[in-house]
């Protein structure tokens, strides 16, 4: 894959890509990797041990490999409904719940085969049909011998195979992304459009992050919602946080033509706030101070969001979607 | 307005055009584009996508409106403005400027009615919020000549269809131009789609169930006695309601939901619709998707592109455009590029008659 991506260099280096080709070998194809890699990790600890304690530590590592990625979602991540099988989030009408209810109260034999699970609604597969059979005390008491056991194993091999069939796409779009503009790319039509696409995902994945990860829990005023946090049940809520503005910061240094210092000092900032929040999964939004502290959080992650598109959006000539940010 | 009036001003103001849309080299579209340098223009276009003409616009507009005859565009501002611009597509001036009357602002659409004499226009009256359809008389200079209801708050597009029946999207959404683009009456909000004639005013009003009462009825295409109505849901978008919905006169609307992971990845949200043969297509430039449906209402296909808005009937299939400058032909489940402009299409593209 070096030796293809040392040529396509070659040929496409023009500065309208801007630093699309080091976002491509440093930032995106190691994270599919590793996301590949871990959940392979997860299937095969399943396979020998479906239950919940056995099986909690590798659905975390293979939750934490997913955080690498979640905010790129277009060429192989955007097929086939793929992002959403993965992690269906945010599920305000308790569908993934609904989902998994159901299966188990019927006992859906849809668990026996890999083809037939992959059928089953994106609701109930990945990562959150997990955290829930995994972590809730209701459903995690399951036994070797129960249905339950085997839908775990089924999530985890799913995941792993999604995981695994993304990784190799990868290696297939990472030239329909560096060939941009060249005839017959029929996806990016422009060069300037595969850098479009790039920083759509990294200001898309900052917005996420603010509005639906910090956003969600903090609710209203009046009314906080901490039960909305994203995977409180396995303890993830501030993680995820963490880690997506880590996975969003190597982007942003692999996009920029140059140095962004504001954009470091941003990410930076938001980190430490983080790092200093002592609430993981933002039960404290309920009381005055410990919402203050998450709001907190968000401001600094708002205050990323000007940094990108003051020191990279504008350096590079793009923006977010003319028509995307418009609406009318 | 009273129908004896509304005929002695067109008698009045008779004339035949001086030019067709062939002296402005024949366009099939008309679709407004911000250029490298951060300015505006109107383009005519071929049907593949090549430039027939180009006419500088002093700022971002919305939607045009295209003479079913003569070569004469209208531009209007992006809402809530206050103007908009009769363009003459062969001198490339404007040949006309309307102002929105005191107490009102446009919607960004419009639509020709009495074979083109009476340019309809969606405005707001902004102290009550009603919905306004304003008319002018092209051969009077675009005199302002009255108004009827629209039927609801929030008109948005208008369609004209066979009798010069104009069907508006009433969005629903109470804005009020101190406070920008706010949204002011989501808990209450009740959109419709009504069908209207200016002379005996509205006649058929087509409201969706109150569970969907968030789902703002925006955009309009027709086709053989069917109108296509794209929505934009105001509600939780983790909560997806469907975009589109058809309509036939005198029957219920059957609504045109993709399958739950498609669904969500419109973001709630559908930019322009079109209608070819057999099927309806919407864009979501949020989604970065068009989703196809039969005629029938069932879901027939995604297709990505980025950014994408415009969309528009071609022969056969449609036309659709995007932020990056793409012209791409939509042909049943394929989507293939036309070329790549060096410009941000807007919002909407639109088909010149004849």
């Amino acid at each position: 894959m070096r030796l293809v991506l040392a040529a396509l260099l070659a040929l496409t280096a023009a500065p309208a890509l801007a630093g699309v080709p080091e976002v491509v070998e440093r930032h995106i194809l190691p994270a599919f990797s590793r996301f590949a890699d871990a959940t392979e990790t997860l299937a095969e600890t399943a396979q020998a041990d479906c239950t919940a304690p056995a099986v909690r530590p590798a659905y975390q590592t293979a939750f934490d490999a997913w955080m690498g990625l979640s905010h790129l979602q277009f060429g192989p991540l955007e097929q086939d409904g793929r992002a959403l099988s993965i992690a269906f989030w945010p599920d305000k009408r308790g569908m993934v719940a609904r989902t998994v209810n159901r299966l188990i109260a019927e006992q859906d034999p849809v668990v026996d085969t890999p083809d037939g699970f992959a059928e089953v609604s994106v609701a109930g597969r990945g990562l959150f049909a997990l955290d829930r059979v995994l972590y809730d005390p209701e459903l995690s008491g399951y036994g070797p011998g129960d249905y339950t056991c085997q839908l775990v194993s089924a999530l985890s091999v799913d995941l792993a195979r999604v995981a695994r069939d993304m990784r190799t796409d990868w290696h297939g779009f990472a030239q329909t992304l560096l060939t941009a503009g060249a005839d017959g790319n029929t996806t990016y039509l422009a060069p300037r459009e595969a850098a479009q696409g790039v920083y759509t995902a990294l200001v898309t994945g900052l917005e996420f992050t603010k509005d639906q990860r910090l956003g969600r829990p903090l609710g209203t005023f009046d009314r906080p919602r901490p039960a909305m946090a994203e995977a409180w049940r396995s303890g993830r809520s501030l993680k995820n946080v963490e880690l997506s503005l880590i996975a969003l910061h190597e982007l942003a240094g692999a996009l920029a033509d140059g140095p962004i210092p504001q954009t470091d000092a941003a990410f930076d900032a938001a980190l430490e706030t983080a790092a200093e929040l002592d609430d993981p999964v933002f039960a404290g939004v309920g009381d005055p101070t410990g919402r203050l502290r998450v709001e907190i959080l968000q401001q600094k992650v708002r205050f990323i969001q000007d940094a990108v598109a003051g020191e990279i959006g504008t350096a590079l000539g793009l923006s977010a979607g003319f028509n995307s940010q418009d609406g009318d | 307005m009273r129908r004896r009036n509304f005929l002695s001003i067109l008698l009045a103001s008779a004339t035949l055009p001086r030019f067709g849309w062939a002296d402005a080299g024949g366009p099939t579209y008309l679709a407004a584009a911000r250029e490298p340098d951060g300015g505006y223009a109107l383009f005519g276009l071929s049907a593949t996508g090549e430039d027939i003409f180009r006419i500088p616009l002093p700022d971002r507009g919305h939607a045009a409106a295209a003479h079913p005859t003569a070569p004469e565009a209208v531009a209007f501002a992006r809402r809530p403005g206050t103007f908009a611009l009769v363009i003459d597509c062969v001198s490339g001036d404007v040949a006309h400027r309307l102002h929105a009357p005191e107490g009102r602002h446009f919607y960004g659409h419009g639509a020709f009615i009495e074979g083109g004499a009476v340019l309809a226009t969606s405005e707001n009256v902004i102290d009550t919020a009603e919905g306004r359809i304003g008319l002018w008389a092209r051969d009077d200079g675009y005199a302002r000549i009255g108004d009827v209801a629209s039927g609801g708050i929030g008109p948005h597009d208008i369609l004209r269809l066979p009798g010069d029946v104009l069907a508006v999207a009433n969005g629903g959404i109470r804005t009020h131009p101190d406070r920008g683009r706010e949204k002011l009456n989501l808990d209450t909000m009740r959109p419709n789609l009504s069908y209207l004639t200016v002379a005996s005013g509205i006649d058929e009003v087509v409201e969706l169930d109150p569970d969907l009462h968030h789902a703002s009825i925006r955009h309009l295409a027709a086709k053989d006695g069917v109108v296509a109505f794209a929505m934009q849901w105001q509600g939780d978008l983790t909560d997806p309601a469907p975009l589109l919905g058809l309509h036939r006169r005198g029957a219920g609307p059957t609504l045109c939901a993709a399958p739950l992971a498609e669904q969500l990845a419109m973001k709630g949200y559908a930019g322009s619709v079109a209608m070819c043969d057999g099927q309806v297509g919407i864009t979501s430039p949020r989604g970065g998707y068009i989703h196809l449906f039969n005629d029938d209402g069932t879901f027939a296909e995604s297709l990505k592109r980025a950014d994408v808005c415009g969309l528009a009937a071609a022969s056969p299939g449609m036309t659709a455009t995007d932020g990056f400058g793409g012209i791409l032909s939509v042909s049943r489940s394929t989507l293939t590029p036309y070329r790549s402009a060096n410009r941000a299409w807007d919002n909407h593209l639109i088909r010149v008659a004849g």
